[in-house]
């Protein structure tokens, strides 16, 4: 064993030790593999109107992730957050359309903006990051408030993001359609790679140092403020992230719809993006996961169901979101830290339920005999 | 001339005022005695509003009876919605509360679009709501007067019997601390349901001014009352009920100022410029103007 | 065990078997069981977090044993809210008086009647409270936020005992008054007993407490450590040591 240890190995070595590798990114491997196996499944199946579901599926992902980057581990459930959505929705798309289609289809658009033009990964990139911008210049004393104010006033701050993207004429249209045309830069892939960046990131985010933090202020506040931890601080960079993560998801939307308005990123969103955290499990990455997956699935069936009866003449539409609501609400009331109860998928849960079970099965065997 | 400019100002800061305060009273009433935020309240004023839509359009009901109903209408899905929604939430975190208040919203939206219409319906208004009045050389539409009489009548009724009735006494020791009350044997679930009852009956009566503004109906109106009650409360704090009146009044101002002052081309912008207001309360005083006897802490 | 039980058969007004409360994850209480009879004044002592106004919220309905049972007046009624438990005859002051501010002191005081109210017996009761408590008939109607620490124990008191209770639950209603303050408190605390009230006291100042109480008991971490007649707890336990912690540290003098 070499004696000498370089700085770099050293601080490789503590970064590691940090991030308890291997054995907690069992988790990160785990979605991912799913993830990927849903996604090779589909693409091979090959069939368009299936490979839609899990793109806007995937989108949907990295718009929880963000979110339960913020909510699950400061406990603080931002109102704001699919403001920052709609901002990286529009961002994005005007910095990767070409000059010609922006002056054709939003024709009082700013000349600066109108000649500018990047790459779509970069325009993707510069929209989640004009997103963090906003989200980094206006968090700050939000950061100070208490529980009601705070829930109102973020309440308020997505208002606000909503008129001014619904009534900025020369940077978003708008009240009315923002339409990108062309191609459809988020396939399937490329929301699966980002979907897996998201993943990598906030569950490293949970992980470090200051994921911890936060999640000590949102545990007891007394004990952390006494820790020395900076309550604003630890709150505003986690602020910053899940609104930079929005963007990404944002972008990742608005290249795949390819029309948007302001009305797109509101309330109703915002709901479903909670439901999906709040049945998965808030307090985790896995819970973030799954959540998706499965609300993504029951309102696909739901809606279905929907057509179905409709088409026979039975006008249902709109209860795909009442069963979602009424849902959330159960699990409110009966199980609040949803499927997954806080727990991340790994190896250690995976043997943990299996020894369970295998008792419940020893126990079973022991009663027959 | 200036006199004119000014009587008609008044008329309009008083008129908008009323019916402002009389919505962000039915929302501190709730938020006073069991800490919700009431996303659902909107819905209560939809209710009523398609109540009375139903009634005035398809019955020959006089007009003081279909007001009541209305109003009734208001007053039943409140107390619903407590009963069978955030009952089972007490005693639980604001934020849980707050999402349960979301869904209910989202669920009574919904229902409406389902069992009614998406569509706007048009809403029967009395003809004398509209007869024109001269109030101090300036006119006005006759239910501009009748909302500055309805609220000082309510107001006058709630403070009286909030002063002087053992159940008014009894509210207000629950608003200011639940836990203590009940052991003085203040029963908690009468208290709560008579604030959710409160907030329906002030829906009730919002809508019917409110619809006879717009003439309509549709399953999302509840939307636009509902941030005005927010920004109210905002202003004028969660606290009390003096300051859910009194910010109910400074909205009402603020907003004329800017419709008058801002320039033309930022006229649609107003509403933001009212939110950036709001945030900045927010942040700077977030007790709101009139300091009530639940202190929230600040973290930072 | 105690001379009351002994040496006549009555049941006690309240009973706490077995009670175990708990804040999240932590056992605040780990199987307390008590007694107490009508007329008797029973006191709880011990440090501070041993659990004390635990086991009096847990009675009055505040908080919701994990297991366990409470019985008042032969009923069973573990777990019950507390309007409940103050219509069928118990009443807690609170620890920190929990006045409400906002309320004049009448208006305190009628708050205290709300489920058992009698408009004739409120109106010979606030005579009776006015020589009792001087300090009330001056501030009849000013709010309550304007008492001083002492004048709000006093206000506490009299609110609790407005509406006649059975059983009387007073929660260190010494904390935080002056030395005056505090005598006048265990004046009136004994001027309740002759009147022939049920109380049980929790009081951190186990010499006075245990002073003028028929019984006590001593808690120390969530359980009952010691228990017996007042005088003989005072004379054969060595208190100071119960107060530095715990069962091994406690001597029998």
């Amino acid at each position: 064993m070499s004696s000498k240890k370089g700085a770099k190995d050293v601080k490789f070595d503590s970064l590691i030790k940090r991030l308890d590798f291997p054995r907690k990114s069992s988790t990160v491997v785990f979605l991912i593999v799913i993830l990927a196996i849903i996604g090779f499944f589909i693409w091979w199946l090959n069939v368009p109107y299936i490979e839609d579901i899990f793109t806007s599926a995937t989108i949907s992902l990295v718009m929880v992730l963000g979110f339960q980057l913020y909510m699950g581990n400061s406990g603080i459930l931002n109102w704001s957050y699919i403001g920052y959505v709609g901002i990286g929705a529009f961002a994005s798309a005007i910095l990767s359309m070409t000059p010609a289609v922006k002056s054709m289809q939003i024709p009082a658009m700013y000349p600066f903006l109108v000649g500018l033009q990047l790459p779509f990964p970069l325009a993707l990139f510069g929209g989640a990051l004009i997103a963090a911008l906003v989200a980094s210049l206006i968090a700050w004393p939000l950061m100070r408030l208490s529980d009601s104010a705070g829930a109102i006033t973020q309440f308020a701050l997505l208002i606000v993001i909503n008129v001014i993207l619904s009534q900025w004429e020369q940077v978003t249209n708008g009240p009315r359609t923002f339409t990108l045309g062309g191609k459809r830069q988020t396939t399937l892939w490329v929301a699966f790679a980002v979907a897996v960046l998201v993943i990598i990131m906030v569950f490293y985010f949970k992980e470090s140092s200051m994921g911890l933090k936060l999640r000590a202020t949102r545990d007891d506040r007394n004990a952390a403020r006494s820790s020395g931890i900076n309550f604003v601080a630890v709150r505003y960079v986690g602020y910053v992230a899940s609104a930079f993560i929005g963007g990404l998801a944002g972008g990742l939307y608005s290249h795949y719809i390819l029309s948007i308005t302001a009305s797109s990123f509101y309330m109703l969103e915002l709901f479903m993006v909670l439901s999906m955290l709040v049945i998965g499990g808030s307090m985790s990455v896995s819970g973030a996961f799954f959540g998706t997956i499965l609300v993504t699935v029951l309102r696909q069936g739901l809606r279905q169901i929907e057509q179905t009866l409709s088409r026979r003449g039975i006008e249902t539409s709109g209860s795909t979101d009442i069963v979602v609501a009424v849902l959330m609400i159960a699990f409110l009331i009966w199980k609040a830290d949803g499927i997954t109860g806080g727990g991340e998928l790994s190896l250690d849960s995976l043997r943990r339920t299996c020894a369970k079970w295998g008792e419940k099965f020893r126990g079973l065997k022991q009663k027959e005999t | 001339m200036s006199t004119q400019i000014f009587v008609e100002f008044t008329i309009n800061v008083l008129s908008m005022g009323s019916l402002y305060a009389l919505i962000s009273l039915g929302l501190v009433f709730v938020f006073g005695i069991c800490r919700i935020v009431n996303y659902a309240y909107g819905e209560f004023i939809t209710a009523s509003s398609y109540a009375l839509y139903f009634l005035g359009t398809f019955t020959r009901l006089p007009w003081a009876l279909v007001f009541i109903l209305g109003v009734s209408a208001g007053v039943a899905v409140g107390y619903l919605s407590e009963l069978i929604a955030f009952r089972a939430f007490r005693g639980r975190s604001l934020d849980a509360l707050l999402v349960t208040s979301f869904a209910v919203s989202i669920v009574l939206q919904r229902t409406f679009q389902l069992t009614i219409s998406p569509r706007a319906k048009a809403v029967p208004v009395p003809a004398f709501f509209n007869h024109n009045m001269t109030v101090f050389g300036v006119v006005t539409p006759l239910r501009n007067i009748l909302i500055i009489g309805t609220t000082i009548l309510l107001l006058t009724v709630f403070a009286l019997i909030m002063k002087y009735t053992t159940l008014g006494i009894a509210m207000r020791s629950a608003s200011e601390n639940f836990v203590t009350a009940r052991l003085m044997g203040v029963p908690a679930n009468l208290v709560i349901s008579v604030a959710f009852v409160i907030s329906g009956f002030l829906a009730g009566v919002v809508a019917i001014f409110w619809s006879a503004r717009t003439g309509s109906v549709e399953p999302l109106m509840g939307a636009p009352p509902l941030l005005v009650g927010f920004i109210a409360v905002v202003i004028g704090g969660m606290n009390s009920l003096v300051g859910a009146v009194i910010g109910g009044f400074v909205y009402a101002i603020l907003s004329n100022i800017l419709s008058l002052t801002l320039p033309s081309g930022m006229l649609s912008y107003r509403d933001a410029v009212m939110f950036i207001i709001v945030i900045a309360f927010l942040v700077l005083k977030p007790e709101g103007l009139v300091r009530g006897n639940y202190q929230e802490e600040s973290i930072g | 065990m105690s001379s009351i039980s002994e040496a006549t058969d009555r049941t006690p007004i309240l009973e706490v078997r077995d009670l175990y409360v708990g804040y999240g994850s932590v056992l605040a209480l780990q199987g307390v069981s008590l007694d107490i009879y009508e007329g008797e004044l029973v006191s709880i002592c011990g440090i501070n977090g041993a659990g004390k106004s635990t086991v009096l919220k847990a009675i009055a309905g505040v908080l919701k044993p994990k297991s366990g049972h409470i019985i008042f007046k032969n009923e069973e009624v573990t777990g019950k809210n507390p309007e409940y438990l103050h219509k069928k005859g118990m009443a807690l002051v609170p620890e920190g008086r929990e006045i409400f501010s906002t309320l004049s002191v009448a208006e305190n005081l009628r708050i205290g009647a709300f489920g058992r109210y009698n408009s004739r017996r409120f109106a010979d009761d606030l005579a009776d409270y006015f020589d009792l408590f001087p300090i009330l008939k001056e501030r009849y109607h000013q709010s309550g936020g304007l008492l001083s620490g002492g004048e709000q124990q006093m206000l506490a008191i009299a609110r609790g005992l407005i509406s006649h209770p059975d059983l009387l639950l007073l929660d260190e209603p010494s904390l935080g008054l002056s030395p005056t303050r505090v005598d006048d408190v265990f004046e009136l605390i004994v001027k309740l007993k002759e009147r022939g009230i049920t109380i049980l006291l929790v009081e951190q100042n186990a010499e006075r407490a245990l002073a003028i109480a028929d019984r006590a008991y001593l808690f120390s971490t969530g359980t009952v450590e010691f228990d017996g007649d007042a005088k003989d707890l005072l004379d054969n336990v060595d208190i100071t040591s119960v107060y530095m912690g715990g069962k091994k540290g406690a001597h029998i003098l």
